[in-house]
């Protein structure tokens, strides 16, 4: 990689400096500083620009566009490098996706890059798993060790015994890329333990997953998401910006959440009970003919059965499931149909939450359909056009193999390429359908953010061989045979990513490095390159970055340029009324209220109501983040300085009953674990439900900040999975709170 | 001559905490310690549905009457008449921790290391205003609650929203008025966090008098100097422990 000075963004990135200060209208600066000694007293003078040549006389600092990875969002960025270092990370205002923001967890960057805590070189676990007893191993040892170990599993176990997690990084794809040509269906990441069943109840409705066009928006319920905490990318920036152009914000959350805080009208809903709210507003806009009858005959499939179906569920019904007052949910129905369609209910993003979040989800997404906002300003929106294409190679084809991924069959809605970790892992243990032996993550941590950390652990003794790529010694690689140093995504070069903002943009970027890789960190394309030649398909991996960027971008050559230029490629592509004049990707080709598939499939064709389980003296255990961690990335030294352990929160009232007091350390305790910690008492708690933040407590005595300190979701969530989607259950954990003895 | 001011406002706030992060990378901030601030309100839960939580961005005001530079013995803190801010000169600093205390606002603290005042000086001493950046807090806002700019140009964001909006300053206990250049659209809360301002009382009536230019010249002669020195060397940094206890986010 190119040093720091040679960056082809030098230059471009100069003039981006400029162009910050004219777009906030901050000109003239201060070219002031040498003007500065004029007209003052002499002794003033002096101290005045003493004080500035300090700057003056530093190294130059130069400027170099890049993305951030913080989170998924991928936020543009500047980087300041000086000396070699990067100093500072600021937004790239040109970079309409983040609304020309870098969050909490963007600025901290400088830390993930600098933590003392890197891996540096690969490692080789010598003593039992977890034992922390590593051997350095050079990069050509450990390449041939896990080649060695792959090849020994693919011919006792075929190539499907090997099971990938390849992340959600830029650099994903090529893992991805590598799994499949190894000969390996048995891919899994992130994502289901995150939004599968939100994705799955909006492509059974409406044939995609949305974007939510927040800033046009006029009215917005937001249920089971935290937006203003769990940060997205334009939503989080827009909803506040919306608010100020009259926009009205509901949220129901069991929790008092930031977003909450700041929403117009907050109901402290009792957790699981959403869709009973939903089915009630439906209930109200179906009963008063709310909704738009000529969009309604045009678009909406299922609507009379659906009108029949939410008779039963009257908003004094839903009164007494979900806590909210009938005549609240009956105004908010009157009130969010009057201002459709640039009204929504905010699909969410995490919807990991209940064995029946996909109809959850569903309920939401009928809401939306009878607000008839799709693809509509302010409304819910489809995918736009960005043009960069995914290059393509061959799959082999092995004999052997099984005929399916191991949870094939296991949930009706399973999203074939995500899979479910929660169905694997149970698989794994079992042994059946057939066996998996070895196991490849990149940068995934589910040792911390899997529901069950003692399933997990008791998975991998099923396992020969785990190989963990990663920046930091996460638990999960503190549990890893063999262990791959990665760089940061400032000391690599990464395949363009495609990125919709909603309707601010669809757009292309792609990361230069900005700082030469530390240690002997090894990007993941190298590494699948190196395995590639190890394992007999060299012709898979072929290819330099650049060669695929190219292919890449094939269709829009005009991307290069843009991107070198200002960090980013803008697709000018149509943004509203893309269905206009063509039919929707599902089975009757309009937006399903009743679907038939689920109907042939013995699953309920219109989300019904169950009850959530309640146990007396019991609490339902949600989870949740704030806006400075993402997930189990919390061992920054600057991000830590926000909260340094987890609490967990209880309303006072539910405390008294049981004479707990603020402060004081608690035993929280599921049939799967237990765990201890300190109690923080608030009132913006629903009184059935306590809440913990996630990413404490670890394992790994290689995060130093959070090893062992506060308390891991994944010890004490039972592994509950969605029905439908597979997806992890992480809120149907009743847990009992009880005052630590000794 | 430039008149820097912050324009904030602060109903857009989501408390994310970014200006905060941003500021500390710029200005290597040490740990424990910060140079801005998100104050918010204590939700009030017999609201109901209609409980709310303002969150309120701060920092350094750069005032036009700063009691920090009155207190100051030795001229190191002073009111840059070029831009309005009020810096720390760190030579001239004789480590008093006077200005600390007289700083209503709470937007001083002694460096760990350096042994001086640190505080906001709108990213001036890193150089960002030089090349044409805004200060790391602003810049990096996601809501842009924070805006700045030269109140002395009309054209400037801040000039612009201070006409056309109503503001408010938030002012100190007791009664004197630190003229602050920090304003928030309509309205702001809290402001019962404000202390008042604390003069040390040998230097109270010399301070008021003496011209500050004065004082660099005979700051460091002053019996009175010598006595702030001892006292510093001599008194635990009760300041110190304070801010630690302070820090945000205790979950």
């Amino acid at each position: 990689m190119k040093p720091a000075n040679d960056s082809p963004t030098r230059e471009h990135g100069m003039k981006t400096e400029g162009k910050t200060l004219s777009r906030r209208g901050f000109l003239q600066a201060s070219a002031a500083v040498a003007a500065t000694a004029a007209g003052v007293p002499a002794l003033r003078g002096y101290v005045s620009t003493a004080h500035a040549a300090g700057a003056a006389q530093q190294a130059p600092i130069t400027s170099h566009y890049t993305v951030c990875d913080m989170c998924f969002n991928r936020c543009g960025m500047i980087a300041r490098v000086q000396n070699g270092r990067v100093v500072k990370l600021d937004p790239n205002p040109k970079f309409l996706k983040s609304r020309g923001m870098i969050c909490a967890r963007g600025n901290a960057a400088v830390e993930h890059l600098y933590d003392p805590n890197r891996l540096k070189t690969p490692l080789l676990r010598k003593g039992a798993r977890g034992e922390g007893k590593w051997q350095q191993l050079t990069w050509e040892q450990a390449l041939d060790h896990a080649a060695e170990q792959f090849t020994r599993i693919a011919e006792k176990y075929t190539r499907c015994g090997v099971m990938f997690s390849p992340g959600s990084d830029m650099q994903s794809q090529f893992l991805i890329r590598f799994a499949e040509v190894f000969g390996s269906y048995n891919v899994t990441s992130h994502e289901t333990l995150c939004l599968l069943s939100k994705n799955r109840a909006y492509l059974d409705t409406f044939g995609e997953t949305p974007f939510a066009d927040v800033l046009y928006s006029k009215y917005i319920i937001i249920a089971g998401s935290n937006p203003l905490e769990a940060i997205i990318t334009p939503d989080t920036i827009d909803l506040m910006e919306a608010r100020k152009n009259g926009c009205k914000i509901v949220v129901l959350d069991p929790r008092y959440t930031k977003t909450a805080a700041l929403a117009d009208e907050w109901f402290a809903i009792r957790p699981g009970t959403d869709m009973a709210f939903f089915l009630a507003l439906t209930n109200v806009i179906t009963e008063e003919q709310l909704y738009d009858t000529a969009y309604a005959e045009k678009m909406l499939f299922g609507l009379q059965e659906y009108a029949a179906h939410v008779r039963q569920y009257t908003p004094e019904w839903a009164a007494g499931e979900c806590g909210i007052p009938a005549e609240d949910i009956r105004r908010i129905a009157r009130e969010i149909a009057a201002a459709a369609p640039a009204a929504m209910i905010y699909p969410g993003r995490r919807s990991s939450d209940y064995e029946d979040s996909t109809q959850i989800r569903r309920s939401m997404a009928i809401a939306n359909a009878l607000l008839s906002n799709w693809d509509r300003p302010g409304g819910i929106l489809a995918a736009r056009e960005v043009g960069v294409r995914a290059p393509y190679f061959d799959v082999p084809w092995y004999d052997d193999n099984p005929a399916d991924r191991i949870d094939h069959g296991m949930a009706p809605g399973l999203i074939h390429h995500e899979g479910s970790f929660k169905l694997m892992r149970d698989a794994i243990i079992k042994g059946e359908p057939y066996p998996i032996r070895g196991w490849f993550t990149f940068k995934t941590n589910f040792m911390q953010t899997a529901a069950n950390r003692n399933k997990t652990l008791e998975m991998l003794k099923h396992l020969d061989f785990v190989v963990n790529a990663d920046i930091v010694m996460s638990d999960t690689a503190w549990y890893s045979d063999l262990v791959l140093p990665s760089p940061s995504f400032l000391e690599r070069n990464d395949p363009v990513s495609a990125l919709q903002g909603s309707s601010a943009c669809a757009c292309a970027v792609w990361r230069d490095a900005v700082v030469p890789a530390m240690h002997e960190c090894r990007d993941m394309l190298w590494i699948c390159t190196e395995l590639s030649k190890r394992l007999g398909f060299p012709e898979s991996f072929n290819f330099t970055l650049d060669e695929y960027r190219k292919s890449q971008l094939e269709s829009i050559p005009e991307a290069f340029e843009a991107i070198k230029a200002d960090g980013v490629y803008y697709n000018p592509s149509k943004v509203y009324g893309i269905y206009f004049d063509s039919p929707l990707k599902t089975q009757a080709k309009k937006i399903e209220l009743f679907n038939q598939r689920y109907a042939h499939e013995g699953l309920d064709p219109m989300p019904v109501y169950k009850a959530p389980r309640r146990k007396e003296g019991a609490f339902r255990l949600v989870v949740g983040r704030t806006a400075f961690f993402t997930h189990s990335n919390t061992n920054n030294a600057l991000l830590i300085e926000f909260m340094d352990k987890n609490t967990l929160w209880m309303h006072p009232r539910s405390a008294a009953r049981q004479s707990l007091k603020d402060g004081e350390m608690v035993e929280v305790e599921s049939t799967v674990g237990k765990v201890t910690l300190a109690l923080r008492l608030f009132e913006g708690m629903e009184e059935e439900t306590v809440y913990m933040a996630t990413g404490f407590g670890a394992l790994s005595p290689r995060l130093p900040l959070v090893y062992n300190r506060g308390a891991s979701i994944a010890e004490v969530l039972e592994d509950h999975a969605d029905f439908i989607s597979g997806n992890m259950a992480m809120h149907e954990t009743l847990v009992t709170v009880t005052r630590r003895v000794g | 001559m430039k008149k820097y001011a912050m324009v904030i406002d602060s109903s857009v706030c989501i408390d994310c905490k970014a200006c905060m992060a941003s500021c500390k990378v710029q200005n290597n901030v040490p740990h424990g310690y910060w140079r801005n601030w998100i104050k918010h309100t204590i939700p009030d839960f017999s609201q109901g549905p209609l409980t709310r939580t303002h969150f309120q961005p701060g920092g350094c005001m750069q005032c036009d009457n700063p009691t920090c530079v009155q207190a100051c013995p030795s001229g190191a803190t002073y009111k840059d008449p070029q831009n309005g801010i009020v810096h720390v000169n760190e030579a001239l600093c004789i480590g008093c921790g006077n200005c600390i205390k007289a700083c209503p606002y709470g937007a001083r603290f002694r460096h760990p290391d350096k042994r001086v005042p640190d505080k906001c000086d709108f990213c001036f001493s890193s150089g960002r205003l030089e090349r044409g950046l805004l200060p790391a807090c602003v810049d990096t806002c996601p809501t842009k609650a924070r805006v700045f700019g030269d109140l002395n140009d009309p054209d400037s964001d801040a000039s612009r929203l201070l006409r056309d909006k109503p503001t408010v300053r938030v002012l100190a206990r007791g009664g004197i008025d630190t003229k602050p250049n920090m304003y928030y659209v309509a309205a702001t809360a809290p402001t019962d966090w404000v202390d008042e301002v604390e003069f040390p009382g040998a230097f109270t009536a010399l301070a008021s008098l003496v011209n500050p230019v004065v004082k660099v010249a005979v700051g460091l002669s002053a019996l009175g100097v010598a006595v702030m020195w001892a006292k510093q060397i001599f008194s635990p940094d009760k300041e110190e422990s304070e801010h630690e206890s302070s820090a945000p986010g205790k979950d």
